[in-house]
Formats: C-alpha cells, sequence, structure tokens
C-alpha cells in the first residue's frame, strides 16, 4: 500500500520554508524504502479526504484566512479528520485547525475545528527559538517560533512540549503545541523536521508501524548543536 | 554656513573613528549631521537631481549603475556601498556638495522618510520580497508603507516600477507618473495572494502575468526587457550590456538605462558607461584563501539566492556556501528550504559558516553531495588548488569582501 502524504496549499501556507517538512518525510520514507507519493493541493484543486497523513504550514495574514476558506469549504480536511487521517501542522497552521484565528482589522476568522483551542492576537510578536521538553517519546525539540497568536486550549489537552526557550502557545502555558491520537502541531519552524528527525518518525511509527533506523549523523549534529547553542 | 561647518566637524568624526577602527567613517559621520541638523538631508537635497532606489533584492548594483550613468553628465554622488539608512544618506549627500545628481540607494523602511526628505526627481522601485523574516514584518506590510509614501509625492516625481512585482505594482499604481518596467522575472514566491483584497491571486501558468477579480492586474509596461533588449517609448531600442555577471545584472542595467534617459542622458551613452563596471562592493570581486582562488557572490535571502545560484552555474566547478545567522543575516535559517539547490548537483561542494549544519541537512535532502568544513581556510584546504566561488550570506560576504584589494 501506499503511503499518501498530502501537502495543503504550499503557495499559501509555506512562508518559513514548511515544504522542507514535506521534503524530509519524503526522503526519510525513501531511505527506508516505503513506497509513498506526495499529493499537493493547490488553491483550486479538489481536497483528498483519503490521505494518510495531511501537512500545514506557515503563512502571512491574509494567505491564512484565503486557505481557512478553502480548506473549510465542503468539510473537506474535518472529513478526512474523521475517516482517521493525521495531520502535522505548523505556525498558521496550526491556529488554522482551531475553532478561531485572529485577523487584521480585530476580526476573528473560523477554523476548522478539528483540535479544540483557540488562537487570539498577541503583542509583541513570538519570535525567536525554541526549545521545549517533549510529552512524546523523542528527544528535546528544536525551532524556531514567529507569531503574533497565542494559542489556548479549550479542553484538556496534551501538549507537545514543555517550554524551556522561547514562548510556544502562550506565555503563560509554557507549553508548546498539542498532540491528539491523529494530530501533531507546533510553532517550530526551521523547519521542525529538519531539527528534530525523531519527530517526524514518531508520527511515520503511529500510522506504519515500528520503522527501521536509518542512519543520517547529520540531522543528529544539527538538533545537537542547536540544543547546545541556544540557552 | 552652518551646515558646512556641521559637514566638516562630521568628517573629522568620521576620520577619527576610521582612525581608531571604531567603526565605519561613513556611519558617523552621517550621524553627527543628523544629530545637529535634524532637517540636513532636506537642505542638502536642495537643488539637485536625486534618485531612490529601493527593492528587497539589486540596491547596490543598480544605484552603482545608475551613478555611473549620470556621471556621464554630471558630477554625482552615490552611497552605493550599502549604507542606505539615514547616516548614510546624509553622508553621501553631504560629502559631495558640488554635485548636481545624487543616486541613493535607500532601505526599504527608509524609503517613506527619504521621499519626503529629498523630494526625488526619480524613484526606482526594485522588487519587494521575503528577506530576515525574524525581523521584518509581512511584505504586504512594506507594500503598503510605500504606497501611503507615494500618495505625499509632487507631481515632477517619476517612478520608474517593476510590473512584474505584484507588490511594487501595487504600491505605485496610484502615483500618476508611473514608468513601468518587465525584465522578465516570472512569478513570485510570496504573492500568492492579492495585495489589493487578499483573495488568492491569479498567476497565467507561465508566471508571467497576474490578475484578481477585485480588478488588480499587471499593467502593461512601457520598458520591455527581452534577452538583452530594451525597447521603450518612441521606438526607443538599446542592446544592454552588462559588466556584472548574471540574469539580474541586465535587468539593473536596464533600469539604470532608463532612469538615465528620464534625466536627459541618451541610452547610449549611459549603456556604454554601465558596461564598465564588472563588480559592486566586492561582488564579484576574487579573493585567495590557500591556494583557492574564490570568486565572491552575495546572497540574501531565497529570491537572491535563486538568482545566484543560477549566475554560479556557469562558473567554476567548485563552489563554497558560507552561511551565517546574524542579526544582518536573518537569524531564522528555515527560508533554506525556500531554495532548490540542484543546479548545485554535479560540482564539488563543500559547506561552512555558522550554521552549516542547516546547510548541510539542506543539501542531504535535496541530494547534493558536499562536504562541511570548519571555516573557509578549511573549505579552500577541501577544494585545494582551483577557482571556485564563494556563495555567502551578508555577515560573511562582508568579512570577506573586506580581505579584498579594491
Ligand atoms: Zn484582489
Amino acid at each position: 500500500m501506499t503511503f499518501s502524504i498530502v501537502h495543503l496549499l504550499p503557495e499559501l501556507l509555506g512562508t518559513y520554508g514548511d515544504q522542507g517538512n514535506v521534503e524530509i518525510l519524503s526522503w526519510r520514507l525513501k531511505e527506508r524504502s516505503i513506497d509513498h507519493e506526495v499529493i499537493v493541493v493547490h488553491a483550486g484543486d479538489k481536497v483528498p479526504t483519503k490521505a494518510d497523513l495531511y501537512l500545514l504550514g506557515g503563512g502571512e495574514d491574509d494567505a491564512q484566512i484565503a486557505a481557512a476558506e478553502i480548506l473549510n469549504h465542503g468539510r473537506a480536511l474535518a472529513k478526512a479528520h474523521e475517516g482517521g487521517a493525521h495531520f502535522f501542522a505548523v505556525c498558521a497552521g496550526f491556529q488554522l485547525l482551531g475553532s478561531t484565528f485572529p485577523a487584521s482589522g480585530e476580526r476573528t476568522v473560523e477554523g476548522l475545528g478539528i483540535v479544540a483551542v483557540e488562537t487570539i492576537s498577541a503583542t509583541p510578536r513570538s519570535v525567536g527559538e525554541l526549545i521545549s521538553t517533549p510529552t512524546i517519546d523523542v528527544p528535546m525539540l528544536t525551532g524556531f517560533e514567529n507569531h503574533g497568536g497565542q494559542t489556548r486550549f479549550l479542553e484538556d489537552l496534551q501538549p507537545l512540549g514543555n517550554v524551556s526557550v522561547g514562548i510556544g502557545n502562550s506565555e503563560s502555558s509554557k507549553v508548546d503545541g498539542v498532540v491528539t491520537d491523529r494530530v501533531v502541531a507546533t510553532y517550530m519552524h526551521g523547519p521542525a523536521f529538519a531539527r528534530n528527525p525523531e519527530l517526524a518518525d514518531w508520527i511515520l511509527a503511529r500510522k506504519l508501524g515500528e520503522l527501521a533506523p536509518i542512519s543520517a549523523p547529520i540531522f543528529t549534529a544539527l538538533h545537537d548543536e542547536r540544543i547546545k547553542n541556544v540557552k | 554656513m552652518y551646515l558646512s561647518i556641521v559637514i566638516a566637524l562630521a568628517r573629522f568624526g568620521g576620520l577619527l573613528s576610521r582612525i581608531t577602527k571604531r567603526g565605519s567613517g561613513v556611519m558617523v559621520a552621517g550621524r553627527v549631521i543628523l544629530k545637529l541638523i535634524p532637517g540636513a538631508v532636506s537642505t542638502l537635497s536642495a537643488g539637485r537631481s536625486v534618485v531612490l532606489i529601493s527593492g528587497t533584492n539589486g540596491k547596490s548594483t543598480t544605484t552603482a549603475l545608475i551613478h555611473q550613468a549620470l556621471s556621464t553628465k554630471s558630477n554625482t554622488t552615490s552611497n552605493y556601498t550599502g549604507a542606505n539608512l539615514f547616516p548614510g544618506i546624509a553622508t553621501a549627500l553631504a560629502e559631495n556638495r558640488a554635485a548636481t545628481f545624487a543616486a541613493l540607494e535607500v532601505d526599504e523602511m527608509v524609503l517613506p522618510w527619504a521621499i519626503r526628505e529629498t523630494k526625488p526627481k526619480v524613484i526606482v522601485l526594485l522588487n519587494l520580497g521575503r528577506d530576515q523574516l525574524d525581523r521584518l514584518s509581512e511584505v504586504r506590510v512594506v507594500a503598503a508603507k510605500w504606497k501611503a509614501a507615494l500618495v505625499g509625492l509632487p507631481a515632477s516625481c517619476t517612478v520608474l516600477a517593476d510590473a512584474d512585482d505584484p507588490f511594487v505594482t501595487w504600491a505605485a499604481r496610484d502615483w500618476v507618473n508611473v514608468v513601468w518596467f518587465t525584465g522578465g522575472v516570472t512569478g513570485h514566491i510570496d504573492a500568492s495572494t492579492c495585495p489589493e483584497c487578499g483573495a488568492v491571486l491569479n498567476w497565467t501558468a507561465d508566471g508571467t502575468s497576474y490578475s484578481c477579480a477585485c480588478g488588480f492586474k499587471k499593467p502593461s509596461p512601457e520598458w520591455i526587457l527581452r534577452d538583452g533588449n530594451l525597447s521603450g517609448p518612441n521606438s526607443q531600442r538599446v542592446s544592454v550590456v552588462s559588466g556584472i555577471p548574471g540574469k539580474a545584472a541586465i535587468s539593473n542595467a536596464a533600469r539604470a538605462i532608463i532612469t538615465s534617459s528620464l534625466l536627459g542622458i541618451s541610452t547610449s551613452d549611459s549603456c556604454a558607461a554601465i558596461a564598465k563596471i564588472s563588480s559592486v562592493d566586492g561582488r564579484f570581486s576574487t579573493l585567495k584563501i590557500g591556494s583557492t582562488n574564490f570568486r565572491l557572490l552575495l546572497s540574501k535571502n531565497p529570491a537572491s539566492w535563486r538568482e545566484t545560484l543560477a549566475t554560479s552555474s556557469s562558473g567554476p566547478k567548485a563552489v563554497a556556501l558560507v552561511v551565517n545567522a546574524n542579526t544582518q543575516d536573518g537569524k531564522d535559517t528555515s527560508w533554506l528550504w525556500d531554495v532548490d539547490f540542484s543546479p548545485l548537483r554535479g560540482r564539488t561542494v563543500v559547506v561552512t559558516g555558522d550554521r552549516r549544519l542547516d546547510v548541510s541537512v539542506r543539501l542531504t535532502v535535496n541530494e547534493i553531495e558536499h562536504k562541511v568544513a570548519d571555516n573557509e581556510s578549511d573549505a579552500a584546504n577541501l577544494l585545494g588548488n582551483c577557482e571556485a566561488d564563494l556563495i555567502a550570506s551578508y555577515t560573511a560576504f562582508h568579512r570577506l569582501a573586506k580581505g579584498v584589494k579594491r
């Protein structure tokens, strides 16, 4: 069976090198000779509802609103989620998965309602290195955050990590991201999988079962260098 | 009179800072002038024909070319060595008071101020794209600042604007005296939504044009650059020759020719003058490290990396990439994933710089064979006795360019 990855709206949600996450997943699957395909969905394309993993990246205000409109159309993404698909979302993509997110001029825009979080606007922007201790079985997490929103949980949810450097979801919560049975979301870009290859594998393994190890010491070297040099 | 004394004082201050190696003399002199006379730039601009050049990429080169072309007609002052904030602009105007022309490179965020103070004859708007995302705001926000600044222009000012760039078009399109230019740039990495209404912008499949349901669309250009041939109004035609390598350099040369023609200089005169320039502020100059002869190339953001990789692909087989992430480089390296490094495939590649591991991971996934070096000397050791391109981000480039004899 071919493992299918859907890369959602790269032209709208790709401000922070987010397509890198797709490339890294694809590379790691290829290294293990796991049959897979990447379906790129552009504005105007039909959103598939039966794929295995959906990726949403970061984007600027207008682009995020345009993306919400496209992805809410016919509840395509909600249906995919209900059908058992997995999601990985970063930054604007994380905010999009929630119930609402802010837009310019005090407006509030409706998100996809897949995760019980909401985002409000906050100043100053949270910009800089982000390090957290994961709540899942992977090494320390490292990324770079850049967002003007604070995200809060609307019910009891598991964060992805407990923040030691940076802001994450919000100054007061000291956590970054969220993990549910089928969703992993974070404010880390960099992109996230370049610096945290085990996070990529952890997400793949939830769908594919245990994965063979691959030798790619350069990923580990980058991960360790970032943790070491960001204090 | 007072202004003259201040300038003399400032020169002394600048000299002092150079002697004591405490900083760039340019910045110190300009700071002194602006501190003592806040309106100095306005006074120093009066009675001169000022050209302002701004945009994300190509400012220094275009400014140097315009400086060269304008100099064929009259004494011209300029800040094309990249000091493009308030002090650098003040210094350029102060240090050559005999100049009748001023070709001033202006930081994107400083442009509104520069327009107010200098009352320019021509404004050249190159392009707007993502750059140092951790420091600057969204591209559209910068475009909005430009748009507001152009509203206050005197009618005697002409704006030379790039019709290929939706953000530039949006900023300039309300202004009456716009001269539209196309250099054949296709697509735009950040212009996926309409700057006017926020809807998804419609691009033609070949990326040469854009439009939106709200009526926003690519204007039809008066000046068209195609395969090195520039054609303009009244059947003007000129074959653009650039001493600087690369496609972007030809576009910038074309803009310099158009700007000069707006100020009464014939296209043949400016074209001949421009062709003589082969290096601007260390770009494309050579530097020997160990036994390797490096040609220095500067890259700052995804758009400029794409351009530089294309230019470099007709260069030597060996290439070193030097990437830092200091404040001036932008601290966020995620842009590495917006650049397709495939043009490097088949070449001998060495990466170094503070963020060499980020680059190495990127190249690994991009399936480009490479080696990682601790520093430039180490990179030179790995490359050995050969010609090589060295593509560097901002801080590394400027450190290395200082070692080049000018
Ligand atoms: Zn529109």
